[in-house]
């Protein structure tokens, strides 16, 4: 009986209108989506790229140079000198031959790679720089840059496929279910219906497997199509894990909007009203809800302020310097090329800009430490207030899915701080023994590999999104359940 | 016969239940949200102010040094919160608060608050803007769907159009009745906020609050009017009042939340912004490289050459002139052209974008009515860009003022240029550059940037009531 009429509600749905134009939309939005998503992942890429490329030119060019020069030590006879370090173009052997210079003026470029899925999800990935450039600056300088991208832009948000299954997919969910059962009372066809031997239950269960079926079919294939074109590394398992996650998520969070459309018809008012209170529960969830926890959570934890820490930080960078430039003057330190030719200073002033930079860096990073305990603590009470709406939950749970999450970027942030100490430590000690760098040494340069994060890291932050939304599904779909016995068939 | 209508209308909405729960959410947010708004402006402000002011003084009290290394140690600019910026916060999450003005390099805007905030802040700030924009229009939609094909229903309309009242006559009562609602809900709430704001001794930063405010009142009542009118048409056309509601429902999702979204993503692919990487490594070799392609530093031996000719001499030693400084400014200059090329790019592609979605708001009221809002809050993209420009152009007034007081005033150590003699100037000589001050963009530049948009909303307006005219014209009586 079940069967017959869930193939009853799809034909009878394939023949509406309505049903068309949603699903219309459905696939206009995720293409849409797919598209913008595309782009964005694309242009990262493109961007880290090409800044690679532009600093390992200037390292290559040093080594050019360090090669000629080393030609014509072989060539001429004498010994292979280290440069004195300068800026403005001079004689003697080439700057690349002195590490100090090379670990300073080029940088090498350290970059995150997208998950397969980063194209479904922009997440965090368009307020954070995914490739940082190293070198022997603070640590502050290296993590200062940003994306370039339009203000206006990122207060809007991206138009991705997170934004159509959070925000779109449960209006259309809704517009399809508003009135399962209320437009068959209101018709009167209602009793009909049951006279023939079927429960309400199952009436019910038909009509939500009939929609659910053909919307979530349409929404998980466009995910896959939208995978396979600009999704990226398909060959990988931790891609396909990824996209299963992503099902399952996806499934639990229309599965809750189906059922709240049950839920709101088991109370039995007119199709106007139930779309009203529907209409009214979407825009409490997906909007009142995430904004006034984030006014919470900014106002019981809030970041101290970016300017008092710049003023601050300025503060203990002009303490740490004065520490070290009481000795010999800052003028040299930051302009080398105007020592004189010869003076043996110069070295002195390299050796005290690194030493200077240090001593900023440990003045200054306690600053920065207690400003992200602040951000932690905020980010933690979020995690708890999540289970106040779905659509955090889901955001939460589809960014860690797309590694475009805060807490993945902190993980990458990690290893480029430990990328960032070898890099240092190579060119310092190099530099500071006087090591003639030879033109086979630059194969031996520091190189970073990220590690990614073990899946299960990741599954163990998803859980409790994903099963605060699986309890909430429950929750919705056994109050109606239990209601359903005291509903009236016949309109009043 | 239209007050008659109005009455009718404004009474039977709100002894509604719906009224009730949406009225009461509706005020209780924009309280919320007024008073949260203006907790946090006003902490801004005060943090804003005196960051700079300490900045100052870090700058006056940096301690002895050279000119020029007092260059390199530079200044901070903090921008100033916009004068409404409680109400609407604009782009001022996602754009920077502080620029380092120092030698040799013009400078990002950094400390962005959405960096210092976790991801949930995505979903948007719950302020007084944002709650007109989306909250209020569906406030009008549920009052207001009812209004012609509740009555149809239930078979009060051709009651009604029996009493000898024109279509018109029932359009212009039912609208008066239904705004009149929605006004009661949200002029108190506008006027804590107003009087809230007139009580606090805030330091605003712009002129014409008065003006600034009921251009803004206008810019909302247009929009409020826009959705009104909507209301009433797809009312008075569907057939029934549940149809209507999911078509308003629908337009209303559409307008508030898919529009803005996909107007950004056009505007991004028809003038996208360089990525970072590519845009860094453009401009840093143009800085190498030079912009005609000579080295900065082969042009600035030609223009030692030049000197020297000018003053008839040979040797550094007998310029009167500091031959450091002056070479160090005039390096400066020659990345002036290069920054003012790749800052102007991102510059022009983020112009450019917001033009588009400006365009764009042909098909959303939403879109215009941002733009307006955020321009007359002082919290968009147009302030933001002369905050940007105002740093920079202190900046190289402060760079200039550092290196020309050094080349003068150390004229006399061309002779004697060696590592450890160098000159050393005091807190007397760093007062020379003027404390930063940011000029806003003025009101009335604002209002004639933003021209456009609103000629956008009053066609937005008369195509609403258009509609509602014509749909109340050939508004069938009965059911089904």
């Amino acid at each position: 009986m079940i069967k017959l009429m869930i193939s009853h509600e799809t034909r009878q749905l394939f023949r509406s209108g309505a049903l068309w134009s949603i699903l219309g939309l459905v696939v206009l939005a995720i293409v849409f989506a797919a598209w913008s998503g595309g782009r964005s992942v694309t242009r990262q890429l493109a961007g880290a790229g090409a800044a690679a490329k532009f600093e390992d030119g200037l390292r290559n060019h040093m080594r050019r140079d360090a090669e000629k020069y080393e030609a014509k030590v072989i060539a001429e006879g004498g010994e292979y000198q280290f440069a004195s370090v300068r800026h403005a173009p001079g004689m003697g052997p080439p700057q690349g031959t002195n590490a100090g210079a090379v670990g300073a003026e080029t940088a090498m470029y350290v970059s995150l790679p997208p998950t397969g899925l980063a194209a479904l999800s922009i997440g965090q990935s368009d307020i954070q720089l995914n490739y940082l450039p190293v070198s022997m600056a603070t640590t502050l300088d290296v993590t200062k840059y940003l994306e370039l991208e339009n203000p206006v832009s990122l207060m809007t948000g991206s138009l991705d496929i997170a934004f159509v299954v959070i925000f779109l997919l449960p209006i259309f969910i809704l517009a399809m279910s508003y009135d399962l059962l209320s437009s068959e009372k209101e018709r009167g066809t209602l009793a009909m219906i049951l006279a023939h031997p079927i429960s309400l239950r199952e009436l019910l269960a038909s009509k939500i497997i009939a929609r659910a079926g053909m919307l979530l079919t349409v929404v998980l294939a466009l995910g896959l199509i939208a995978l396979f074109s600009v999704g990226t590394d398909l060959g990988s398992a931790d891609t396909w894990a990824r996209f299963g996650l992503w099902v399952i998520a996806t499934l639990l969070y229309a599965l809750f909007w189906f059922s709240l459309a049950v839920l709101v018809n088991v109370y039995g008012n007119n199709s106007a009203t139930n779309g009203t209170v529907l209409a009214g529960i979407w825009l409490v969830v997906v909007v009142v809800v995430p904004t006034l926890v984030s006014l919470v959570a900014t106002a019981v934890y809030p970041a101290p302020s970016r300017m008092e820490l710049t003023v601050a930080a300025r503060a203990a960078q002009t303490v740490a310097e004065k520490n070290y430039m009481s000795k010999l003057d800052e003028y040299y330190y930051d302009h080398l090329e105007y020592v004189p030719e010869g003076d043996q200073k110069a070295m002195d002033f390299l050796t005290l800009a690194q030493a200077n930079n240090n001593s900023i860096e440990k003045a200054v990073r306690p600053l920065y430490d207690e400003f992200q305990v602040q951000l932690n603590r905020q980010e933690a009470l979020v995690q708890r207030f999540q289970f106040l709406s779905p659509a955090i939950m889901m955001q939460l749970a589809l960014n860690e899915i797309s590694g475009t999450s805060a807490d993945r970027y902190e993980h990458f942030l990690e290893q480029v701080y430990d990328f960032h100490d070898q890099w240092k430590e190579f060119f310092s000690v190099k530099f500071l023994e006087r090591y003639p760098l030879k033109p086979a040494d630059y194969e031996a340069f520091p190189e970073f590999d990220y590690d990614e994060e073990g899946f299960a890291l990741v599954l163990a932050r998803l859980l409790p999104s994903l099963l605060g939304m699986f309890v909430l599904l429950l929750g919705v779909v056994l109050v109606p359940t239990l209601a359903l016995r005291r509903y009236q068939v016949a309109a009043r | 016969m239209i007050g008659t209508i109005a009455r009718k209308e404004f009474s039977e909405i709100v002894r509604d239940g719906r009224f009730k729960w949406t009225a009461g959410i509706m005020v209780l947010l924009l309280l919320t949200a007024t008073l949260a708004g203006y907790q946090k402006y006003s902490g801004y402000m005060r943090i804003q102010q005196l960051a700079q002011g300490e900045s100052n003084t870090q700058w006056l009290k940096q301690g002895d040094k050279n000119p020029h290394s007092a260059a390199h140690y530079g200044n901070y600019a903090f921008k100033p919160a916009g004068p409404l910026a409680f109400f609407d916060t604009g782009i001022s999450n996602y754009a920077g608060t502080a620029i380092f003005l120092e030698a040799h390099k013009q400078n990002f805007a950094i400390g962005r608050p959405a960096t210092d905030q976790s991801s949930v802040g995505r979903f948007g700030d719950l302020s007084g803007a944002m709650l007109l924009q989306l909250l209020m229009p569906l406030l009008i939609i549920f009052l207001g769907f009812t209004a012609f094909a509740g009555e149809r229903e239930s078979g009060t309309l051709r009651q009604v159009m029996s009493m000898g009242v024109t279509n018109r006559q029932l359009l212009w009562g039912k609208a008066l009745g239904v705004g009149t609602v929605v006004l009661i809900v949200v002029v108190p709430c506008v006027l804590v906020g107003t009087f809230v704001l007139s009580m606090a001794d805030l330091n605003i930063v712009g002129e014409g609050m008065g003006t600034r405010v009921a251009a803004l009142s206008v810019g909302y009542l247009i929009y409020g009017g826009i959705f009104l009118f909507l209301t009433l048409a797809v009312s008075a056309w569907a057939k029934t009042a549940r149809t209507a509601l999911m078509v308003l429902i629908g337009f209303w999702a559409f307008a508030g939340f898919l529009a803005p979204k996909a107007a950004s993503e056009i505007s991004k692919a028809v003038h996208p912004s360089p990525a970072f990487g590519s845009w860094f490594s453009d401009m840093r070799s143009h800085q190498i490289r030079g912009l005609d392609g000579e080295s900065p530093w082969i042009t600035v031996e030609k223009y030692k050459v030049e000197l020297f000719r000018k003053y008839n001499i040979n040797s550094i030693a007998e310029l009167p002139v500091y031959w450091p400084a002056t070479r160090m400014q005039k390096l400066e200059e020659l990345d002036h052209p290069v920054f003012d090329l790749h800052f102007g790019k991102i510059k022009s592609s983020y112009t450019e974008q917001r033009r588009i979605q400006d365009r764009l708001g042909f098909v959303a009221p939403t879109l215009p009515l941002r733009s307006i809002s955020m321009g007359l809050a002082g919290t968009d993209l147009i302030q933001h860009i002369k905050f940007l420009e105002d740093g920079e152009a202190y900046r190289r007034y402060m760079v200039s003022e550092m290196n020309g007081y050094l080349s003068k005033a150390a004229a006399s150590m061309n002779a004697t240029y060696s590592s450890s003699n160098y000159m050393r100037a005091d807190e007397k000589v760093f007062s020379i550059v003027a404390p930063f001050e940011f000029d806003p963009p003025s009101l009335s530049a604002t209002l004639r940037e933003h021209r456009g948009n609103f000629v956008m909303l009053i066609v937005w307006l008369a195509a609403a009531m258009g509609a509602a005219l014509f749909a109340v014209k050939r508004m069938s009586v009965e059911k089904g």
